[in-house]
């Protein structure tokens, strides 16, 4: 079981080419610890060099803003997390 | 309420026949006066449309000039424009639409000393940017003025829109983690067509007064994959732009 991370398109060169990855944990920050253990790559996607969260970073958890403290949310089996990112353009 | 002349009841036909428009709708959308901030990807579709649908007033501001680059997606602005300030080019091509409309084309930085100038007697704000920082600066300054506030943007095949009703829904900066660095970002044409067109939309919804807005709700469009994606969004009870007017009814 565990839940389901969708993983940006721009993100995926770092998964493989995987957009969901099963990941597990008690809440949103060890289901991305997981998900880094799988795939190293996404360390430096999702976190800085001093391991705090991007601010470009945007964690939706069962298609609703996480934000604030958004690594400390509990999840549960079945749950989904998407990991997208601010846009700029226009 | 605004008189619709013989020729606008021909020339907006189409859209009076949407029962949900009618000719009511018709005239609440000549008497509205909206302001696109932005020129480009953007702004050259929610230009289009609201001055073909009719829109009373529009101003467009935008401090730049036309670049070769712009074309793949800045539809306002064509291969003679190049060199030119985007502004005279936006006013020049949305007259031609639609001579009957009010039209102001603004050569201009927003900035925020003169935003709220610039944004003063306007019914509503469409965030039509290319950056964060005035993002944020046309966020807080919609719910400061208690004014509507459409947003957009875009990247590579992606894009998405949400819709900012000050004192009701969650807005731009309830998200907010912090500053991001600037890019030169990627995208192709057809993505702002589709943000650029469903922020036309919310706009013509939000003047008639009609649907379902996209309140609280980031709706995210992923070309590649052809798929439209709901997140919702919960008011920030701390946000340092919105909490104060919305978080205490």
């Amino acid at each position: 079981m565990g839940v389901q991370v969708h993983i940006h398109k721009t993100h995926r060169v770092s998964t493989d080419g995987k957009d969901v990855v099963q990941a597990e944990g008690n809440c949103v920050e060890e289901c991305l610890e997981h998900l880094v253990k799988q795939y190293p790559g996404m360390k430096d996607v999702l976190f800085d060099k001093k391991g705090k969260l991007r601010n470009i970073i945007e964690i939706y958890l069962n298609h609703e803003s996480a934000y604030p403290d958004e690594l400390k949310k509990t999840v549960r089996d079945g749950d989904e997390i998407h990991l997208t990112f601010m846009l700029a353009g226009g | 309420m605004a008189f619709l002349t013989s020729h606008e009841l021909e020339r907006y036909d189409r859209q009076i026949r949407i029962a949900e428009i009618g000719k009511g709708g018709q005239e609440k959308l000549k008497k509205a006066r909206v302001f696109i901030a932005g020129a480009g990807g953007l702004g050259s579709p929610i230009s289009i449309y609201l001055a073909a649908a009719g829109v009373g007033a529009i101003r467009i501001v935008d401090r730049g000039r036309v670049d070769a680059s712009n074309l793949n997606r800045q539809v306002l602005h064509w291969n003679d424009d190049i060199g030119r300030a985007k502004a005279d080019s936006a006013r020049a091509k949305l007259a031609r639409l639609n001579p009957a409309i009010r039209m102001e084309a603004i050569r201009d930085t927003i900035t925020p000393e003169n935003v709220a100038q610039l944004v003063a007697g306007f019914d509503l704000i469409v965030d039509a940017m290319d950056n964060l920082p005035t993002r944020y600066l046309l966020n807080k300054t919609a719910i400061e003025k208690n004014i509507p506030f459409f947003h957009g943007a875009v990247h590579g095949f992606e894009g998405r829109a949400m819709t900012v009703i000050p004192g009701k829904t969650a807005c731009l900066r309830c998200m907010y983690r912090g500053p991001i660095p600037e890019e030169t970002f990627p995208v192709i044409g057809v993505a702002p067509a589709v943000i650029g067109s469903i922020q036309a939309t919310e706009v013509i919804k939000w003047i008639v007064g009609i649907g379902a807005l996209l309140e609280n709700r980031m709706m995210v469009y992923d070309g590649l994959a052809m798929r439209f994606t709901e997140f919702r969004i919960q008011k920030n009870p701390d946000c340092d732009h919105c909490a104060d007017t919305s978080g205490k009814d």
